[in-house]
């Protein structure tokens, strides 16, 4: 394996394991529920062999995802009900009963023990679901730890970074962040492998100090050692990125930016589509505890309008309603292209195989059988969404920068521009091109004018605000969308934008270099002009806005580059974009 | 001595499949194919052709010593060394699944980073 394959490796066994330890918490409550059907009767065999074979599983997965003390206690509990089941009576007295339950209950701080969650709650499954989107306070700057012994090293990099707007916090010895740690977390630890004065090794050292194991942040190791061993360690202790000294800013911030956005992804959109009233409104509140948006749909003649403005991620729907049945309404989502990808997840308590499949046929991804625990219920909705996210997101975002490509930007500038309108607010489009960007290439070779582009999408990202638009144009070319942004706070968002990267200092086989950037930008000014005036503006589409972003672009570009320019709409109406 | 190249694992755990996957690919360079029950195994595991079987023990449905035995009931399969996956592993269960027809057992939970060494020692013993 190379040192890329390692680090894929290492990458996608910490998402593994995320994932894992984001279900568990579902499977457990499912046991605490079958330890709850144990009620002193004929039934108890039953319950404590389903049981039994949960345990049985869960002894066997936990260790492979770093959770040892769960497999071991989990082997505990199945061995006991193997004992138990080697006996003759069918039904448990309530003493076993209940400490079968405590001791099922217990199980959770394994998990909150080694993944540094606290799981406490057992008793209340919606509450204790934990909701992956930590970071989703928009515009709160990202606290990063910086562990390194070389101060003027870890100053360096933490200026740079703080340059991408991290806030980061510098420790010169472990012992020092391990003392932090009992208090306060950070967002993400990034950690030097060597620790020279105290002559360790930052992953064999990381089992002497429990508060930084049980950080519960994604974990990226500086070095410069390249050995397997310590690659190896990394990728057990669940490092998601592994950097050789001197370290490459760009492409250390990229992979933050990744880390960034997968944590601060938005909450997951549900639409309910079903005739009882209580369920329904059951449905959402469970959603809603973990952390879901979710809506109910009332009347199903106006699904399709209430699919475009709710925009949900995912339909769950029940089978048989009064006037329409689910996989009708399905078939009528399934008639319209743009909703082919909306997963639509049938909630029934239909056992009918035959129809289960009839019903898939019309158009729906999966089945869920009536009466379903609400943790089984939040775990099947976040999966299905997570899994359609990534799947839109390949399709719609660029490989390199993570961002929208080309059409899909567009899109969203004409959605804004309309939304702009209607609401008769401002929205300013902006285009930004790297300059003399081919001699980067000739220079450097491509692999470097990559690492300039996707530090250029990530300074924006970081920049901008969440409610904000970002694309990859074209080659070096970004499209941003900035609604409710007039013309002087773009220009100067923009041009700080314009600063701070041409302060960024880019490395490439031992050669230093910069770039700069220059940007054009165009707003919709139908909120600032009253109508008389702005007709011309209102009629004139989309393609106007971007046309005058893209012809201030080129004033800046010829008026010496770096720097940002602003349109004159109204002198530009009448031009047609190319 | 040729090399261990195709490996099919019947598991019927998604986490576990995956994280196998994983490791017997990325570790490993094998070739894996995954099947979630035996009875997945027995209608597609002929074609894949596989060098080495890798078993989990307690499914749904068939488990891994009956979808063991119908393994070997297709003749392509029937000498192809089989090694169960399983959280038990006392001696004596061990020496069992060896009377079953197993090579060896791999107890689980199994190391990402070392499964495929020990797939690959069992299949070279």
């Amino acid at each position: 394996m190379d040192a890329t394959q390692q680090q894929a490796l290492a990458a996608q066994l910490a998402k593994l394991r995320a994932d894992y330890v984001a279900r568990l918490p579902a499977e457990l409550a499912a046991l605490q529920a079958l330890a709850g059907e144990l009620q002193g009767a004929e039934r108890d065999r039953a319950c404590l062999e389903a049981l039994h074979q949960r345990l049985h599983k869960l002894a066997g997965s936990g260790g492979t995802f770093g959770l040892a003390a769960l497999s071991a206690a989990a082997r505990a509990l199945e061995q006991r009900a193997v004992a138990w089941l080697a006996g003759e009576r069918d039904w448990m007295d309530a003493t076993a009963r209940r400490a079968l339950a405590v001791e099922l209950a217990g199980l959770g701080q394994w998990v909150g023990q080694t993944a540094g969650e606290t799981v406490g709650t057992i008793a209340a499954p919606s509450s204790f679901i934990p909701a992956p989107n930590a970071l989703r306070s928009a515009g709160k700057a990202i606290r990063v730890w910086v562990m390194e012994d070389d101060a003027a090293l870890g100053e360096q990099l933490a200026r740079q970074l703080e340059s991408f707007n991290y806030r980061v916090q510098l420790f010169t010895r472990i012992d020092e962040a391990e003392r932090a740690a009992r208090s306060e977390s950070p967002d993400m630890l990034i950690m030097d492998v060597m620790f020279e004065a105290e002559g360790r090794n930052a992953t064999e050292a990381l089992a002497d100090f429990p508060a930084l194991r049980a950080l519960a942040c994604p974990l990226l190791f500086i070095t410069s050692a390249d050995d397997f061993e310590s690659r190896v360690r990394a990728a057990r202790l669940g490092a998601v990125g592994y950097f050789l000294k001197p370290i490459d800013i760009p492409r250390l911030v990229n992979r933050m930016g990744q880390l960034v956005e997968q944590m601060s992804a938005p909450p997951q959109r549900v639409l309910v589509v079903d005739d009882d009233a209580d369920l329904a409104a059951h449905l959402c509140l469970v959603l809603r505890a973990a952390d879901m948006v979710a809506e109910v749909l009332r009347e199903p003649e106006t699904i399709m309008d209430e699919l475009a403005s709710f925009q949900p991620d995912l339909v769950l729907m029940d089978m048989h309603m009064p006037r329409y049945t689910g996989p009708e309404l399905a078939g009528v989502i399934r008639q319209h292209d743009k909703w082919t990808g909306l997963p639509i997840v049938y909630l029934s308590a239909e056992t009918d195989l035959e129809r289960q499949i009839a019903a898939m046929r019309r158009g729906g991804d999966d089945f869920i059988i009536k009466p379903v625990s609400d943790a089984q219920l939040v775990a099947a909705v976040r999966g299905r969404v997570e899994r359609a996210r990534q799947l839109a997101d390949q399709i719609n975002k660029d490989s390199l920068t993570g961002l929208l490509k080309h059409a899909s930007i567009k899109d969203v500038a004409s959605k804004e521009i309309s939304r702009a309108r209607r609401t008769a607010k401002p929205v300013t489009l902006a285009m930004l091109d790297i300059d003399h960007f081919k001699s980067v290439n000739d220079t450097y070779g491509h692999a470097a004018g990559d690492l300039v582009i996707s530090a250029l999408a990530t300074l924006l990202r970081q920049r901008l605000r969440q409610s904000d638009h970002l694309g990859r144009y074209g080659g070096e070319e970004f499209l941003v969308v900035l609604p409710e942004c007039a013309g002087a706070a773009a220009q100067r968002l923009l041009d700080d934008i314009r600063q701070r990267f041409a302060n960024l200092r880019f490395s490439y086989d031992g050669q230093n270099f910069s770039c700069t950037v220059s940007a054009g930008h165009a707003t919709s000014c139908n909120a600032v002009l009253d109508d008389a005036v702005n007709e011309a503006v209102v009629v004139a589409g989309d393609a106007d806005l971007l046309a005058a972003a893209d012809a201030a672009l080129y004033d800046a570009k010829r008026g010496g580059r770096n720097r940002v320019c602003a349109a004159v709409l109204e002198s530009r109406q009448g031009e047609v974009p190319d | 001595m040729s090399t261990l190249q195709r490996v099919m694992y019947v598991e019927d755990e998604p986490d576990i499949q995956a994280v196998a996957k994983l490791a017997l690919e990325l570790v490993g360079g094998f070739t894996v194919k995954v099947y979630s029950s035996g009875e997945e195994a027995l209608r597609e595991a002929e074609a894949f052709a596989p060098e080495l079987i890798l078993l989990d023990v307690m499914m749904p449905g068939m488990d891994g010593p009956t979808t063991l035995q119908a393994l070997r009931g297709l003749p392509s399969l029937a000498t192809v060394p089989v090694a169960f996956m399983t959280a038990k592993v006392q001696p004596a269960e061990v020496a069992h699944y060896k009377t079953l027809g197993a090579r060896d057992v791999i107890p689980k939970p199994f190391d990402p980073m070392t499964l495929a060494s020990q797939v690959r020692a069992i299949w070279e013993a």
